[in-house]
């Protein structure tokens, strides 16, 4: 029961340190965990949208760029229509057109690749810088004057192209994007319709989106047009030749904004803003991964962090759990000590529960002890009177057969024969008294019983005879006094009284393996076996002869000083005889030997104050009782 | 009481364990991993023939987060001098290589020798015919040839009958211009056409405006090309029509001024950006293996070199 609830020796039950520092642990790394986790996401969600909100400052900080130039070129266009062409004739002032469109070239030649104008039939009216016109361009039929030629009333800005107008000393083709739009051209007077062409140079837009296209974590930005057709791209040829794809079709179709979208298996953040007059959308495209790829440094910081935090909590969690447990465990540990058979001091310390914790265990164990003692007190005492009550039984019963024996000599006259019983009766007496003691010699038992059976003889006119078979070893050591004589008055009385002359009984004693066995043999009418059974257990039988001790009463009283392991033996055959054997300790009678039986203790071979006697101690030990 | 002790030192370390990782790894992440480094040599590094190709191999080392850098080189180059180039790049520390080998059969044993210290990568030709050897992102030669000979063919409705050509192209030894002649020859065989005399202006005694009279020029390669646009220009040619391979705006300016007729334009930003894409994968995927490619070409003529596609092959040889 105790092992069930405390668990001493269970390993699926673990100390109050380890469960104090396990909840401890558990609970701040929880808490850690939850901590770390919240800090994460809250830090991550908030870099996800600084990272959004820092593109859209930088792509509204660029489209204004953009625009600005857009705005310049059309102010360009305007100020070459307005100021130049429109007020001049070109038949009579192609000087001055020549002048003013140089003017506007040299004023911005860092944005502008060709200022052109070309008539209604796609001939070349004027141009800056002045360059050698290739053999057939075919004018009429490129998109921007296509273009220019629809829609009249507006200004075209064309996608990026290879400007094929002008033949280049330097063999090379520029990219440009081309403005235009019909003007109104007067020669020799007549006034008719022409394409006034701004181009300007792509490098100037490239460079502005090279400078934000600077960014190594996957995100870039890039221009189209309003159809989905790629202004610039930093992987423009990659998407060309198909190596890479991109969603521009879709991101024209956007207002401006933020917004989500899974392209090409990847999720990704675009947002949008649309360029002034042109309809072009600057696109910024943010992949996921971006967001993570800042975000990988604060993860193993954070983890980091959360591991040292967790040493120091494993560190603080044990130094707490210990102060706490370490005064329950040394009581533990003392009671533990206490139940083990030590007698240590009952650990008193700690808080002022656990102090009274061990005061009261104290208390109690001496409590106990105290108990225990008188416990043990009134045992002895109880067992002796039980003795003394058993031996008391015998000495009436015998004494009366004994003086009826005694009178009936004195009264035939046969006085030495009463003489000589009345002195057997005295030495039978007085080893019966044995100075009060339980435990006498088993010389002196034999004495007895040589005495007993003496008397006996006289009483019964010597119809039997008894002999002595006892190993000399034997009768130094220790024994109950008075068991053989309830045995030997046994064997006359249910064994050879009825044979007339022929009734024999034998007494015995041997040691074998630090036992004693002392037997008395008959050769009268036996027990039957039934009744051998019940001789020792049933002391209610109603004894026909004899005292009514009986054999209960002498294995009683054996197995009270000896133990269990000991007492009498019985074997009878009917018309055989009846062998009964005592078996005991064979315990050197000394002194203090004896005093330990008598007090109840049992003694081990390893406790006995002397060694059996041996051999020639017994001869001497004979020869000086001779 | 001792158990407990064990588990708290044991966990302790653990966690101590754990620390020191995610702090190196921490430090890693911030100190960035070193690029690896790509060296590109290539004859004649700043001649505007390669404006594309170098255009390819930007493009491919910002895709693939690759340093490259370009090796300097003169017009002429001996093996001896690329030899010494190869020999000074693998000691400055590059981790893989990109070049135009010279042509000529020592070539290759030089380049195999390299090509087991790092990862090496042959563009524009083989190091000599026969054998694959190192891998090489290269045009096809052979096919290109066969489509100059098919467009002169459709030029003439497929009657060469009677017509002369002379071949030139500039290096000697050149193991591309002899695929370009094997296939632009294959192509013509049977048709009628002779071919007058064949001129590798590197080791040619006699210009080409001294060679005999031919109806048909055909260049081999860019520099001819040109040499042979420009003379057409200027009237030098006896009236010959150019055909040829080319990749320079010098080249497209010849066939836009009708000093040439036709020009196969191989893509050599494709060369460019392939080649270097197969070797920084091989280093992302630390499979060492590489495999060369054949890229595509374009027929380029007066009429379409304004096209949507061909003003792209423009922008890369503008960069």
């Amino acid at each position: 029961m105790k092992g069930k609830f405390f668990g001493r020796g269970s390993r699926n039950h673990k100390g109050i340190q380890t469960t104090l520092m396990i909840t401890f642990s558990v609970i701040s790394v929880s808490i850690m965990l939850i901590l770390g986790i919240v800090l994460y996401v809250r830090f991550s969600a908030l870099s996800r949208e600084e990272i959004v909100q820092s593109t859209q400052k930088l792509m509204e900080q660029t489209g204004e760029s953009l625009e600005d130039y857009l705005i310049s070129m059309r102010q360009i266009s305007d100020a070459a229509y307005y100021n130049v062409i429109k007020e001049s004739d070109f038949s009579s002032q192609s000087q001055g057109i020549q002048q003013g469109l140089n003017l506007l070239y040299e004023a911005n030649r860092d944005t502008l690749r060709s200022i052109a104008v070309y008539n209604n039939y796609g001939s070349l009216m004027a141009a800056e810088p002045v360059a050698a016109q290739k053999e057939d361009p075919d004018i009429t039929r490129q998109d921007w004057y296509v273009q220019a030629m629809e829609e009249m009333e507006n200004l075209h800005f064309s996608t990026p192209h290879i400007q094929n107008l002008f033949d280049d000393d330097a063999s090379r083709y520029y990219w440009v994007i081309s403005l235009s739009r019909v003007v109104e051209l007067t020669q020799e007077g007549n006034s008719q319709l022409g394409v006034l062409l701004v181009d300007m140079d792509y490098s100037s837009i490239s460079r502005m989106m090279d400078q934000i296209n600077t960014m190594n974590n996957g995100q870039y930005y890039y221009l189209c047009d309003s159809n989905g057709e790629i202004i610039y791209h930093r992987q423009q040829i990659q998407i060309s030749d198909g190596i890479r794809k991109e969603n521009s079709k879709a991101a024209a179709e956007y207002k401006d904004g933020v917004y989500d979208e899974r392209f090409e298996g990847s999720r990704r953040k675009v947002i949008v803003n649309t360029i002034s007059y042109t309809g072009w959308k600057l696109v910024g495209v943010i992949p996921y991964s971006a967001f993570t790829m800042g975000m990988v440094n604060i993860r193993y910081f954070i983890i980091m962090l959360l591991l040292l935090m967790c040493m120091m909590l494993a560190f603080i969690n044990r130094l707490v759990s210990v102060r706490i447990s370490r005064p329950i465990l040394r009581l533990n540990d003392s009671v533990m000590e206490y139940e083990a058979g030590k007698k240590p001091r009952i650990y008193i310390g700690g808080s002022k529960e656990i102090r009274y914790l061990g005061y009261s265990i104290q208390t109690s164990y001496e409590q106990i002890e105290n108990l225990m003692e008188e416990i043990v007190k009134e045992q002895n005492e109880r067992r002796k009177s039980e003795l003394d009550a058993l031996q008391s039984q015998i000495n009436p019963h015998f004494l009366y057969n004994a003086l009826d024996s005694i009178t009936w000599m004195i009264e035939g006259g046969r006085n030495d024969d009463a003489s000589y019983m009345i002195t057997q009766l005295a030495r039978l007496f007085r080893i019966s008294l044995s100075k009060g003691r339980t435990i006498i010699r088993i010389g002196d038992e034999l004495q007895h019983a040589r005495s007993y059976m003496n008397i006996q003889k006289i009483r019964c006119r010597d119809s039997f005879t008894v002999t002595y078979e006892v190993d000399p070893e034997v009768e130094s050591c220790c024994v109950v006094k008075l068991v053989l004589q309830p045995i030997l008055e046994n064997a006359i009385n249910y064994g050879v009284s009825g044979m007339d002359d022929s009734g024999r009984i034998k007494v015995m004693g041997s040691m074998r393996e630090g036992k004693i066995y002392l037997t008395v043999e008959d050769n009268g009418m036996g027990i039957p076996e039934e009744e051998v059974g019940l001789l020792l257990t049933d002391g209610s039988r109603v004894h026909k002869h004899g005292s009514g001790v009986g054999l209960v009463n002498v294995n009683n009283r054996i197995q009270i000083l000896f133990g269990k392991e000991y007492g009498l033996q019985i074997e009878s055959e009917p018309d055989e005889g009846t062998k009964v054997t005592i078996c005991i300790p064979a315990i050197p009678y000394t002194e203090e030997n004896r005093e330990l039986l008598e007090k109840g203790h049992r003694l081990s071979r390893d406790k006995l104050t002397g060694q059996a006697p041996l051999p020639q101690d017994r001869t001497e030990e004979q020869e000086t009782k001779a | 009481m001792k158990n407990s002790r064990k588990m708290f030192i044991l966990t302790e370390g653990i966690l101590a364990i754990l620390a020191v990782i995610a702090a190196f790894v921490m430090f890693q992440e911030r100190n960035g991993q070193e690029r690896p480094k790509v060296s590109v040599i290539i004859r004649d590094s700043d001649a505007s023939r390669w404006s594309a190709f170098k255009y390819g191999l930007e493009m491919a080392a910002e895709d693939m987060d690759v340093e490259m850098f370009v090796v300097s080189t003169g017009e002429q180059m001996t093996l001896e001098e690329e030899e010494e180039l190869i020999e000074r790049e693998l000691n400055d520390g590059v981790d893989a290589m990109i070049i135009q080998p010279v042509s000529g059969a020592q070539s290759k044993e030089i380049l195999e020798q390299a090509g087991k210290k790092v990862p090496l990568m042959l563009v524009e030709q083989r190091a000599s015919s026969g054998g694959k050897g190192l891998p090489v992102t290269e045009p096809d030669h052979f096919a290109m040839g066969k489509t100059l000979a098919s467009e002169l063919l459709k030029d003439y409705d497929g009657n060469l009958l009677g017509k002369t050509l002379g071949i030139v192209w500039s290096e000697e030894n050149s193991e591309a211009a002899r695929q370009r002649a094997e296939g632009f020859q294959s192509e013509l065989e049977g048709e009628g056409a002779r071919v007058l005399w064949t001129l590798c202006e590197e080791s040619a005694k006699v210009p080409l405006e001294d060679q005999p009279e031919a109806d048909v020029i055909v260049a081999l390669d860019d520099k001819s090309f040109v040499r042979a646009g420009n003379a057409s220009e200027s009237h030098t040619l006896h009236g010959a029509v150019v055909y040829g391979i080319g990749n320079s705006t010098e080249a497209v300016y010849c066939l836009d001024f009708g000093s040439a007729e036709c020009l196969i334009v191989p893509d050599e930003f494709s060369v460019g950006y392939e080649s270097l894409r197969t070797v920084a994968e091989s280093f992302r995927f630390f499979s060492g293996e590489m495999e060369g490619k054949k890229v595509s070409h374009t027929v380029m003529r007066r009429e379409n070199i304004f096209t949507k596609e061909n003003q792209e092959i423009l922008f890369t040889m503008n960069q």
